[in-house]
């Protein structure tokens, strides 16, 4: 009996120091790989090569055998909605700005509002400061100290992962001269075909609307800024703010900016005419800027002047901006009074939203797009609009400004009428040019189709241009569903740029390393001192720290062995 | 009960029926958009988004932020008094979806006639040749050629023609309705009518250069249901008492298959070429976006990938009126021709 006792307390020893044993093993084991979803949009949002981005991002982050990614993606009305409601911990993004000043780049993404919209709901106030700083100062010094330690912080959180800049592109006949890819708008207006009377260009950009007070997409913008003018233009060939409708670019030294940097006056040019034949003045200028704001047309940019811009919007004043904002102290001067100090407010008046529209456009709702309801004081006059198939411009006889750009460009427009085709596909806007059926192909060509034609150029008879655009594209950390820093700079390491660049963009496109763009003030390429590209045993040496390591399944081992 | 007393109330009762067919269908269609997961006021702003009260303003603006039940009522409402309100989608915002669909409905139109064309021809003549000389090699040939294009998806077929006719021969338009800002004056939206119409016969070859390959597409693929429908007919027909009848009475076979057993194979193809309507608005939907052809199919394909409700749900009522109409209209027919049908 007492040998049996003993037996049985000996094997529940034994049993017990098994399952301590394997317990120890067990807690003891390394983690699992990283899992990480990575998101892409499905529905052609940022063209055909989002699928092929993220299969090379994925291998890319891969290459850490500690790393498992598994891609997952949703059209763009669901994507968008994922963002919001926070489903998606990593995914791919792309940003277009709005206004030409590197606060654009910086305040939507890492102000703790911006962020929160965006989809990253990074939340840092010592950031948020900066930001509120760096909008209102104009001083350069100042401002290039704020940017710089942004965008350190934004190396340090890494709630965003900085890729590559776009490229813009154009396609063209030998004969066309004047085709410039300027960094924010497109010009039409000075391209030139000797002897023409029509200028043939073609696009798979849509137009959604040609209301100045309703237009937020990027041809519905390039369209409008051939048809209508702004306070402020930019130069022919770079982003340089020059005067537009007003005879002068506001500044502290010449009294246009108040000291404190909330005033801003303009002066505007006298004898503008609208396409039908209204005159352009203050009282116009002004009921233009309370329209959009009153209207705030869902999908329009319209906050961008009362919110962004510090114009403020009155429910008092029947969703105007509140009296006193505007003011029009004779017909040819307008004066704003912003509630905050904005430094990039001028950069908003060379912005679509901020175009004058002639008195008798809708005040209770968005103006068709047809014509001859539209009507602005540009160089062309829009005489058909065949929605989302053809679009035509014709030169405006009474244009006041056709030697705005002089001497770069002696006078504008170049050809009296102007033709954009509007195509389904980039498969259909190769084929236009190839086949000479236009006589220019803008923006919306794939990689393969543009080294295509740049290697046939010569036998086609064309010229292929690519340069700098000022989109960006990124990865967004959702901070709360990859709340660990360490996990994302382990995965900023591994990011591979050129790998993106040769093996999707063959090549055209610009490894981004903040997301400041290189060509903007203030950049400072954070992500390329402290991560680099592809830099995996780094990326291993955090992960190994947070536990991670490599997991190899039943199955991989047999097949190993066998 | 007089005959037509018996055919009005037999086009009367195929009437009543459709409403309640249409009424299902709208409410499957609304209710399917709206358990489908995706925002359409949160896509308005594509990646650039506002702050939130800007964004739950636009809901309002929309309607939609009132409950799902009263914005079904609402939209019932307006439905049954004609009117298809106003797209809130990306691309077509603030629009009114009837305007934007009789934009878009002609150049439907026309590439759904031409592809028919194409297809009832190539259909008919393949269909014929392999009937007529069943089991010889031309039959096979026929049959091989209904199997094969009935299959072949149509965006490569639509790209095969782009890159031989319109890139490397330069015979015709690779793709659009139209290319230059010459077109014809709009009165009914169908640029060979408009042309027609304008005394322009430039622009009439210009339309129709351009209608010839999105339509030689889509027919081609469409032609194989006819060439097998039309030679199982033939053959049907051939084999019949009344053909037999004719050989025996001395009647060339040439003569039978032609003349005797051709025209009433051709019966069943006519009143299936209605009911193809509805593969060739599906069909459409590709062809459309291969060529760039503006019509209802790319309407339709933007439409759902912006998830703009108000104009999906538009154009599948337009959709589902018209099959109908022509489904009724094909049942009137074939109860004229056949009285059995009504009885």
């Amino acid at each position: 009996m007492q040998r049996k006792s003993l037996l049985l307390a000996i094997v529940a020893v034994i049993v017990a120091i098994a399952i301590i044993a394997a317990a120890y093993v067990l807690l003891a084991a390394p983690k699992a790989k990283l899992q990480m979803e990575l998101w892409y949009n499905s529905d052609g949002h940022y063209g055909d090569t989002e699928p092929q981005l993220a299969t090379v991002l994925k291998n890319s982050l891969e290459k850490s055998s500690k790393v498992s990614v598994t891609l997952r993606s949703d059209p763009w009305a669901v994507y968008r909605q994922n963002w919001v409601n926070q489903r998606m911990p990593l995914f791919l993004l792309g940003w277009y700005p709005d206004y030409f000043d590197s606060d654009n780049y910086v305040s939507p993404f890492l102000s703790v509002s911006g962020a929160a919209s965006l989809g990253s709901f990074y939340n840092n106030s010592q950031v948020d400061t900066w930001v509120t700083q760096e909008q209102s100062t104009t001083d350069p010094a100042a401002r290039q100290t704020l940017f710089n330690q942004i965008q350190d912080k934004l190396a340090e959180d890494v709630p965003y992962i900085p890729l590559f800049s776009g490229n813009a592109q154009v396609a063209y006949l030998s004969n066309i001269t004047g085709v410039f890819l300027h960094p924010v708008t497109f010009k039409w207006f000075i391209i030139d075909k000797p002897g023409a009377a029509e200028l043939k260009g073609a696009t798979t950009d849509k137009i959604i609307s040609l209301d100045p007070a309703s237009a937020y997409d990027f041809f519905s913008i390039e369209v409008i800024n051939q048809v209508f003018d702004t306070l402020l233009v930019y130069d022919v060939k770079n982003a340089t703010l020059l005067p537009g409708l007003a005879t002068a670019v506001p500044t502290v030294a010449n009294g246009g900016i108040s000291a404190n940097g909330q005033t801003y006056t303009y002066h505007l040019r006298t004898g503008v005419t609208f396409h039908d034949g209204t005159a352009f003045n203050s009282s116009v200028m002004k009921r233009a800027i309370d329209r959009a704001v009153r209207l705030d047309i869902a999908g329009s940019a319209a906050f961008l002047l009362y919110d962004v811009g510090g114009l403020g919007r009155s429910a008092a004043n029947g969703n105007n901006t509140a009296p006193g904002v505007i003011t029009t102290p004779d017909a040819n001067t307008i004066v704003f009074n912003l509630n905050k100090p904005v430094a990039f407010f001028n950069d908003l008046m060379a912005f679509s939203a901020a175009a004058p529209v002639p008195w008798t456009y809708s005040q209770t709702g968005e103006q068709p797009s047809t014509v001859p309801n539209v009507v602005g004081t540009g160089p062309y006059r829009l005489t058909t609009h065949q929605a989302d198939q053809l679009v035509v411009l014709d030169e405006y006889a009474g244009y006041f400004g056709t030697t705005l750009y002089a001497p770069a460009v002696s006078s504008i427009p170049k050809v009296p009428r102007v033709s954009i085709q509007i195509l389904g596909s980039a498969t259909n806007l190769k084929q236009s040019i190839e086949t000479k059926t236009v006589d220019v192909a803008f923006r919306t060509l794939t990689p393969t189709d543009l080294t295509d034609l740049q290697n046939r150029a010569t036998t086609l008879g064309l010229k292929v241009d690519i340069g700098a655009s000022p989109q960006i594209r990124y990865l967004v950390f959702n901070v709360n569903l990859v709340p660990d820093v360490r996990v994302r700079r382990a995965i900023a390491y591994l990011v591979d740029r050129p790998l993106i660049d040769s093996q999707v963009f063959q090549g055209l496109v610009e490894p981004l390393y903040s997301m400041v763009p290189p060509n903007m003030p203030f950049a400072k390429a954070v992500f390329q001192t402290a991560y680099g590209n592809g830099n995996v045993a780094a990326a291993d040496n955090i992960l190994s720290g947070l536990g991670y390591a490599v997991q190899f399944r039943q199955h991989e081992i047999a097949r190993e062995i066998g | 009960m007089a005959r037509g007393t018996s055919l009005a109330a037999y086009a009367l009762t195929r009437l009543l029926i459709a409403v309640p067919m249409l009424l299902t269908l709208l409410t499957f269609v609304f209710i399917i958009l709206r358990i489908l997961p995706g925002d359409p006021v949160l896509a308005l702003w594509g990646g650039r988004p506002p702050p939130p009260p800007v964004i739950e303003a636009a809901r309002a603006q929309l309607g939609l932020d009132q409950p799902p039940w009263v914005q079904y009522v609402s939209y019932l409402k307006n439905i049954f008094t004609g009117n298809f309100g106003t797209s809130f989608g990306e691309f077509y915002r603030g629009q009114s979806v009837w305007t934007v669909m009789m934009e878009k409905f002609p150049a439907t139109v026309e590439l759904t006639v031409g592809a028919m064309f194409v297809a009832t021809v190539l259909g008919i003549v393949t269909g014929v040749l392999g009937g007529a000389n069943r089991d010889k090699p031309i039959d096979v040939a026929m049959r091989l050629y209904g199997t094969i294009v009935w299959v072949i998806p149509i965006f490569w077929l639509g790209l095969i023609f782009q890159l031989i006719f319109g890139v490397w021969l330069h015979w015709l338009p690779p793709h659009s309705r139209w290319s230059g800002s010459d077109i014809p004056h709009p009165v009914t939206g169908l640029y060979t009518v408009d042309a027609l119409l304008e005394g322009s016969f430039p622009k009439l070859v210009k339309a129709v250069s351009h209608l010839i390959l999105p339509s030689l597409t889509l027919g081609i693929v469409l032609s194989g249901f006819f060439t097998k429908t039309v030679r199982a007919n033939l053959l049907r027909t051939i084999d019949a008492d009344y053909t037999e009848a004719a050989r025996a009475r001395g009647v060339s076979e040439r003569r039978i298959v032609y003349k005797h057993a051709f025209k009433n194979a051709l019966v069943p193809v006519v009143t299936i070429l209605g009911l193809q309507f509805a593969i060739l608005f599906a069909g459409a939907v590709l062809t459309e976006t291969t060529f760039s052809w503006n019509g209802m199919g790319v309407l339709l394909y933007d439409s759902i990938n912006s998830k703009d409700y108000m104009m999906i749900q538009g154009v599948i009522v337009f959709y589902a009126t018209i099959i109908v109409i022509i489904s009724l209209c094909i049942d009137i027919l074939g109860a004229l021709i056949d009285p059995r049908i009504r009885l």
